[in-house]
């Protein structure tokens, strides 16, 4: 399906990188290293030299912590995103928020796409998309409480829950005015998730895709990746990979991300076995 | 009668589009093959010694508008080519031959000398991977009247390859 994340058309075949951005102290892999705002702005220099399509700029790790007022989230993000904006008027700006109240204020600052990572917890977020005309990422988290981990959570099946959930979501922002082609749904891996969870999202991707409805997903350095390999943050990025290789076969359009380069060889590659994507130059046997 | 346009372009693979890239490997040697294809006219036969060669001719003049025909020629379109060892990276190796032997072929192309565009040796050719049956065919279309204008001349894979157009 075409996408139009904000401002921004791509085509139907186009895929994406959905670079990571923190403006938190104390996100999982960077540990703050972009924290300070002027680290953060030097980050999205380096993706977007990188190739990027898209920055997630978040202000609150996804994980239990300090809690974060609106307030303070809005004090991390607003001005972070009228900064980029002005430096780069091309690139695809998402915000990772649940707030509506944020939600508003960086659409106001020029933000094309709200990140809702915790499944429409704020019920009011889709409206402020449909107001603003920006594009909004419809999650799975099974009803989990924002920042919350998974204890003991059953499905009888994932998949269908994180379709049925996913798609209703996505149907409720079209009927809040958003726009068919500015709505992309994401199972959340490790979300409300264990990791058998998530691998099985990951070996069931197509079942999503097949909905229609455009496909994000985020994978990088995961827990599940973690737990699947045994291996800490920080050596995790091959088995990230691989599991970006399963979902670029079966069709995944986003793919939120700390290491865009490699992430997008993966992609490209995947998406040219599948038929999707030329080769870049070839003339091997063909001189 | 042969018609009086005539065009020479090499069967490159590369010109269809099922092995089109996303950056073109051969965009010069391209715009060169469609320029020349496009001054044949609308009805143009087609003077190539196998598949390939053929489909690669009929892309072409697909792209310019124009179709294959035996009926009432406007132009005629050759595909050959001259060798394919010119380099350490060409598609059959290097072989100190090959340049002297495109040379001879080049000469006998643009000047043009149709008697001596049969007078190759065809196991030396073969040697070199040359694509040279269609070109022979031109020896019996060229006069030493015809004057050539060259769309492209150059071997940057190796292979010999000519865009050629010649008007009587």
């Amino acid at each position: 399906m075409t996408l139009q994340l904000g401002r921004h058309p791509f085509a139907d075949d186009a895929t994406l990188m959905m670079a990571i951005v923190n403006r938190t102290p104390d996100s999982f892999y960077d540990q703050g290293a972009t924290w300070a705002e002027d680290a953060a702005f030097d980050r999205v220099a380096a993706v977007v030299a990188q190739g990027a399509e898209i920055v997630d700029i978040g202000g609150i790790k996804a994980a239990p912590g300090e809690e974060i007022s609106a307030a303070e989230e809005k004090g991390r993000v607003v001005d972070f995103v009228a900064r980029v904006r002005a430096a780069y008027p091309s690139l695809v700006i998402s915000v990772d928020t649940w707030r509506a109240e944020v939600g508003a204020a960086v659409c106001e600052a020029g933000a094309d796409l709200l990140n809702d990572a915790w499944g429409g917890a704020d019920p009011e977020l889709v409206d402020v998309a449909a107001e603003h005309g920006v594009a909004i990422v419809c999650t799975h988290t099974g009803g989990a409480t924002p920042r919350t981990r998974p204890f003991r959570v059953e499905y009888d099946d994932v998949v269908a829950a994180a379709i049925d959930d996913t798609v209703r979501y996505a149907e409720r922002a079209l009927a809040a005015g958003v726009a068919r082609e500015s709505i992309v749904i994401d199972p959340a891996h490790d979300f409300g998730k264990n990791t058998f969870h998530s691998l099985e999202v990951t070996r069931r991707l197509g079942e999503m895709v097949d909905t229609g409805w455009p496909v994000l997903v985020s994978l990088s350095n995961k827990d599940f990746v973690g737990e699947t390999l045994d291996l800490p943050v920080g050596e995790r990025l091959v088995g990230t990979l691989a599991a970006t290789a399963v979902c670029a076969q079966a069709g995944a359009r986003i793919y939120r991300v700390h290491e865009v380069v490699e992430t997008r060889q993966v992609v490209d590659m995947v998406w040219s076995i599948a038929g999707r994507r030329p080769p870049r130059r070839a003339i091997r046997g063909l001189a | 009668m042969s018609p009086s346009r005539l065009a020479l372009v090499p069967g490159v693979p590369a010109l269809l589009p099922s092995y089109a890239s996303i950056d073109d490997p051969v965009a010069d040697l391209r715009a060169a093959c469609l320029t020349a294809a496009g001054s044949l006219g609308p009805r143009v036969r087609v003077v190539a010694p196998h598949d390939l060669g053929r489909r690669v001719a009929r892309q072409l003049l697909a792209e310019v508008g124009a179709e294959e025909s035996t009926d009432d020629p406007t132009g005629t379109l050759v595909v050959g080519n001259g060798s394919a060892k010119r380099t350490l990276k060409a598609p059959g190796h290097f072989d100190e031959r090959a340049e002297v032997f495109d040379d001879d072929l080049r000469r006998a192309l643009l000047e043009p000398i149709p008697g001596a565009l049969t007078g190759f040796d065809e196991r030396l050719a073969e040697e070199l991977w040359a694509d040279l049956a269609g070109i022979r065919a031109l020896a019996d279309l060229l006069t030493p009247a015809h004057r050539a204008e060259v769309g492209y001349d150059d071997a940057p894979y190796g292979v010999q390859y000519w865009v050629v157009c010649w008007s009587a």
